[in-house]
């Protein structure tokens, strides 16, 4: 399905891969391509933008979901200890997100594979640029597929940003007619 | 996070909620602390051996939790 791709498009794809290893997750999800379509130079980026969307703010978000899992800062207060300074402490030497990476993930080397979400969206995204018509998938497709696939962490984040998804759509499916 | 009041009442509390939980994630914390250590100890190219006698455990049980088949912990080439 990737001949279909616009430049654009495939440089998402390429770059999700780039996110996914720059935070040591050994799969590509919905946050890894949204990362990587706020980090494009398009009209559909411009559109994220508006709507206040930058790629660090959903990257500290997503590092903020992934973080806590079944360490509980507050439990560990009550043992006397500040969990943020043992992480302080530990991603000075190991690096940022050292701490909160769920173990079996550290080395992310060679090929990383889309979670099925991922692989949905993208499938989805050729839905979309057919539905509009379109003979090719440019990011923005995939911005929709994402927002038609409608779950995941990518969708998390936009909504506890209060974004209205249907809005989002809107305006993404104008920038990609422009 | 580091308001005293709430550590003292915290840890003086017979709650056994807040003491499995905080014990829970003191395990979890040793953990990934533990894993940390281990995978740089191989990146600097200890042998499992040197890593278990610090760790206190058999060479066996290091090598076993860590470098099972396609483990995350395998070296670099």
């Amino acid at each position: 399905m990737f001949e279909r791709f616009t430049t654009e498009a495939r440089q998402v794809v390429v770059d999700a891969q780039h996110e996914a290893r720059r935070m040591h997750h050994g799969f590509i999800g919905t946050e890894h391509l949204l990362l990587s379509l706020l980090g494009q130079q398009t009209p559909s980026s411009a559109v994220f933008a508006r709507y206040g969307l930058t790629k660090d703010d959903v990257a500290h978000a997503v590092l903020g979901y992934l973080r806590n899992g079944d360490l509980d800062a507050e439990a560990l207060t009550a043992l006397g200890i500040d969990l943020d300074a043992v992480r302080t402490t530990v991603e000075a030497t190991f690096g940022a997100g050292a701490l909160d990476r769920p173990p079996g993930q550290r080395e992310v080397s060679g090929h990383i594979p889309f979670t099925p979400r991922a692989k949905k969206v993208l499938e989805l995204s050729l839905r979309e640029a057919l539905a509009l018509k379109s003979k090719s998938i440019a990011d923005g497709h995939i911005a929709l597929g994402l927002l038609r696939e409608g779950e995941g962490l990518a969708m998390k984040v936009i909504h506890d940003r209060g974004i209205d998804a249907a809005d989002l759509r809107r305006d993404l499916t104008a920038a990609l007619a422009a | 996070m580091t308001d005293t009041t709430q550590v003292a009442s915290a840890a003086s509390s017979k709650d056994p909620t807040v003491g499995l939980k905080a014990v829970r994630s003191l395990r979890v914390l040793v953990e990934r602390l533990e894993n940390l250590q281990v995978r740089n100890a191989r990146e600097q190219g200890w042998t499992w051996e040197q890593i278990a006698q610090l760790l206190g455990v058999t060479r066996q049980a290091v090598h076993k939790k860590y470098a099972s088949g396609r483990g995350p912990l395998r070296r670099k080439d």
